[in-house]
């Protein structure tokens, strides 16, 4: 077996760090024994309690997303620097690591999406909230019909003012927040609804049924994509908010800032 | 038969029977005990407390001690029947004393391994509470709170026994009174500014996205709070104490 070592040590010969994908807590142990050894932990939550953590807002499905997001969101802290090369274990087939694969960091890759979390004017875990409802609400639909939905998340005062609604609102001097454990059954009769969702930076549901009155002007969103995408990109480049779009048509999952399309997700995938 | 009857009426039989008797129930109980308190989640919720930490490490746990508490209770009760009725001892006065007593020690002592799990249990959960909050000195609230409940506890265990308490409960009384007095007056714009708080979300005068002016502050409502109010304009964001809303008013923007 000694051949076999020197053949996958190529992996991890001469690495700059190792980054370990959410490891049980004896594993993180054996690696952060090894001396002269950046070990650096990503993971949806940090339960070994890494010094150098990077949370991912989703547990990705798709590796290479997993790890394409995790890099970036290395890289835009500064823990790894653009070239560094990088021993990435993570696990394909069951909870356990099972996987490495030897990853050079490239900060032209940059997609934007770790700023969609960490650099909104929302809470990280309201944006989190919000893109698992629609994935959720895409992957079950109302009644196993597909159903669209557009949500506009943080800077609601301005959001509120460039919009105007189209009957009452449903949430007036309501307080429920995204995260709350009925909110995904009233927006999943809600969504049938025409218009927008309205969230304010803390996850209150401001308002739905909000036809958005954005000028479209120099929103670059991919042709093919109909109103409720254009409506909701063109608010973003208005605005501070994040907008996040589950489109009938094809069932993804789309989020928008600054006028632009950061990530696209098929709720099938998780 | 007669001497089965002879048996029966003498002293030293009845005292033994009391005593087998004695056992056996103090026995069952300890074990009823333990089921129970398994049953009801007590081992979880003093797990990791330094109390239950020590019990495991002498080879015992804390609903083995409070079992085994019960039992020795029933065991001492039967001992001390069985020598009364035995007349090992006839010292009326003493016997009084005694069965007085003794209840009074297995409440303080029920009362000192409770206190102990209660100050255990709270300054866990409370530094478990501040560990988000990155500052060496908040490690002193929870420390403070554990031995507040110990001291509570303490004097409970004493008063039970029968010890003059009332210096300690001076001393209590003139903690709890400085708690009051410091938390009042530290708190009280939180208090106020709450309360405030609570009509503007039930009432809600103003919800996002409406223009208004609180003092001399205009701006565009974002978020409302328990607390605070956050308006903000193109350039800077207000976060105003909702106090403020209350002592200076609200002006609401018509377009």
């Amino acid at each position: 077996m000694a051949g076999l070592d020197d053949v996958f040590g190529d992996l991890f010969a001469s690495v700059d760090a190792v980054v370990l994908f959410s490891p049980s807590g004896s594993y993180y142990e054996r690696f952060s024994a090894v001396e002269d050894l950046d070990v650096i932990v990503i993971g949806t939550e940090n339960p070994v309690g890494a010094e150098t953590f990077v949370e991912l807002p989703l547990a990705f499905d798709n590796i290479s997303e997993r790890i394409r997001f995790g890099l970036e969101g290395a890289l835009e802290q500064d823990i790894i620097e653009d070239g560094d090369a990088l021993a990435c274990a993570t696990s394909v087939f069951d909870d356990e690591i099972d996987t490495v694969s030897r990853v050079r960091a490239n900060a032209d890759q940059h997609t934007g999406i770790y700023d969609l979390f960490a650099k909104s004017r929302a809470d990280p875990e309201v944006i989190k909230a919000v893109l698992e409802l629609a994935i959720e609400l895409g992957k079950k639909g109302q009644k196993g019909k597909p159903v669209g939905a557009l949500f506009i998340v943080g800077d609601a005062g301005k959001v509120m003012n460039k919009s105007r609604p189209l009957s009452y609102n449903p949430f007036e001097k309501s307080h429920v927040h995204v995260g709350d454990p009925i909110v995904n059954v009233m927006l999943k009769e809600f969504s049938r609804l025409d218009g927008a969702f309205v969230i304010s930076d803390a996850g209150k549901i401001v308002s739905a049924y909000r036809y958005l009155e954005p000028s479209a002007e120099g929103v670059d969103i991919p042709k093919g994509l109909g109103a409720r995408h254009m409506a909701g990109g063109a608010i973003t480049r208005d605005t501070n908010a994040i907008a996040i779009v589950l489109s009938e048509s094809d069932g993804l999952v789309r989020a928008f800032k600054a006028g632009e399309l950061i990530l696209e997700v098929d709720p099938e995938a998780y | 038969m007669v001497d089965w009857q002879a048996l029966v009426d003498e002293p030293a039989v009845i005292a033994a029977a009391v005593l087998v008797l004695g056992l056996i129930v103090g026995y069952l109980v300890g074990r009823l005990n333990k089921e129970l308190l398994s049953a009801s989640g007590v081992p979880d919720a003093v797990e990791g407390t330094p109390f239950e930490r020590t019990a495991q490490s002498i080879g015992t746990s804390t609903v083995d001690i409070v079992a085994r508490l019960s039992s020795w209770f029933i065991y001492g009760i039967a001992v001390l029947t069985a020598i009364h009725i035995a007349q090992l001892l006839d010292t009326d006065a003493f016997w009084l004393r005694v069965t007085e007593f003794i209840p009074q020690v297995f409440v303080a002592v029920l009362v000192l391994i409770l206190g102990f799990i209660i100050a255990d249990k709270v300054e866990l959960v409370v530094s478990e509470y501040f560990r988000g909050v990155k500052l060496p000195e908040i490690s002193i609230v929870p420390k403070l709170l554990k031995y507040s409940v110990l001291y509570v506890a303490f004097i409970i265990a004493l008063g039970q026994i029968g010890v003059h308490i009332l210096a300690l409960l001076i001393l209590l009384a003139v903690y709890a009174a400085g708690v009051v007095l410091v938390g009042t007056f530290a708190f009280k714009d939180f208090l106020v500014s709450s309360a405030v708080g609570i009509y503007l979300l039930l009432n809600q005068p103003y919800s996002i996205g409406d223009e208004i002016t609180i003092g001399d502050q205009t701006g565009i409502v974002q978020e409302v709070d328990l607390f605070v109010t956050k308006i903000e304009t193109d350039s800077q964001e207000y976060i105003v104490p909702n106090r403020k809303v209350f002592e200076e008013g609200i002006v609401r923007m018509r377009e």
